[in-house]
């Protein structure tokens, strides 16, 4: 399985650099107004393909491009109950503090379990390859994070059981 | 003078609609390509010459076509094709496609293959879709997001 997390995590890094080619667009409809596309969908000239990258069934990154912004939608590996209520607590932890993590989603696509939306502005005012790099490394991080609380969860429920059978 | 009512349906009319300068899809010429030949392309692979099945299936990759079945029924083909090719013969393949200007093309197919994954199959698209970076470039991510004729 390691084996494809690299090519995997190389695949999308060089779809979003290439998807996050961004410029200034104006609502086309209600003057001074600036949306962004991917979220409206307003004509149908400024959204670009979606693309899906995928590892498996279950891990798969969907990138949606627009000539304004990106919205990048991540299903994250979920192997059971236990993994999918730490998948969901964790991401609905992030997603309700959505603003200062700036480019976060306040709400995940559905079938996806966490997304972000970048626009032009935040390619204005961050570096771009900085931006690729954090949804690169969050998407490892958060793999990691979620095994490494299932195992601390498991420890936590042997050394309680432990402690209340020790009465019997 | 208005009158009062208490309707608020006008609100929700889409005035835009009318506007001239609305961007309208080409309905260009409705091209008859019925896609690769899938008889020929599986003789191609049953003799073992699987980068000509590919070259094959590419060069008559429905790309214009307007019927999603057919686009899926080539899609198809195509997979079966690019999964049967081993990560071995994937640089020799890639060379020939890059003679023949299908690279985009090829890449459209990966993308389109990560969207139906299957045992092993995206592992195998990955190392593709890698080897076809190597050759490709960032351009040709970027022509399979903006080209409109979708694979």
């Amino acid at each position: 399985m390691a084996a494809t997390l690299k090519p995997y995590l190389t695949a999308v890094r060089h779809s979003l650099t290439a998807a996050m080619c961004l410029q200034d667009f104006p609502s086309q409809v209600v003057e001074r107004h600036n949306k962004p596309e991917v979220e409206i969908c307003s004509s149908k000239e400024l959204v670009l393909t979606p693309v899906v990258v995928s590892r498996n069934e279950r891990e798969k990154v969907l990138i949606e491009p627009s000539i304004n912004s990106v919205r990048v939608s991540i299903a994250v590996k979920q192997a059971d109950e236990i993994e999918r209520i730490l998948c969901h607590k964790f991401t609905r932890f992030m997603m309700r503090r959505a603003e200062s993590f700036v480019i976060l989603r306040r709400k995940p696509i559905e079938g996806y379990d966490i997304s972000f939306l970048i626009t032009n502005f935040h390619t204005e005012q961050m570096y771009k390859h900085k931006l690729v790099d954090f949804v690169i490394s969050f998407m490892e991080e958060i793999d990691k994070e979620i095994s490494e609380m299932k195992l601390a969860v498991n420890a936590r429920a042997r050394t309680c059981a432990e402690e209340f059978l020790k009465r019997f | 003078m208005a009158k009062n009512t208490s309707s608020n349906a006008f609100r929700k009319i889409d005035v835009d609609q009318y506007n001239e300068d609305n961007f309208r899809e080409d309905d260009g010429v409705e091209s008859a390509a019925a896609g690769p030949d899938e008889s020929e392309i599986t003789t191609l692979l049953t003799q073992g010459k699987s980068v000509e099945a590919l070259l094959s299936a590419l060069q008559n990759a429905p790309l214009r076509c307007k019927n999603q079945n057919v686009k899926d029924h080539a899609l198809n083909i195509t997979l079966r094709v690019l999964l049967s090719i081993k990560s071995t013969q994937m640089d020799q393949a890639i060379d020939t496609l890059d003679q023949n200007d299908l690279i985009d093309v090829l890449m459209k197919y990966i993308y389109r293959g990560f969207e139906i994954p299957s045992e092993g199959s995206s592992g195998h698209l990955l190392q593709w879709h890698e080897k076809a970076f190597a050759k490709g470039g960032v351009g040709c991510i970027v022509r399979v997001l903006s080209d409109t004729n979708r694979a």
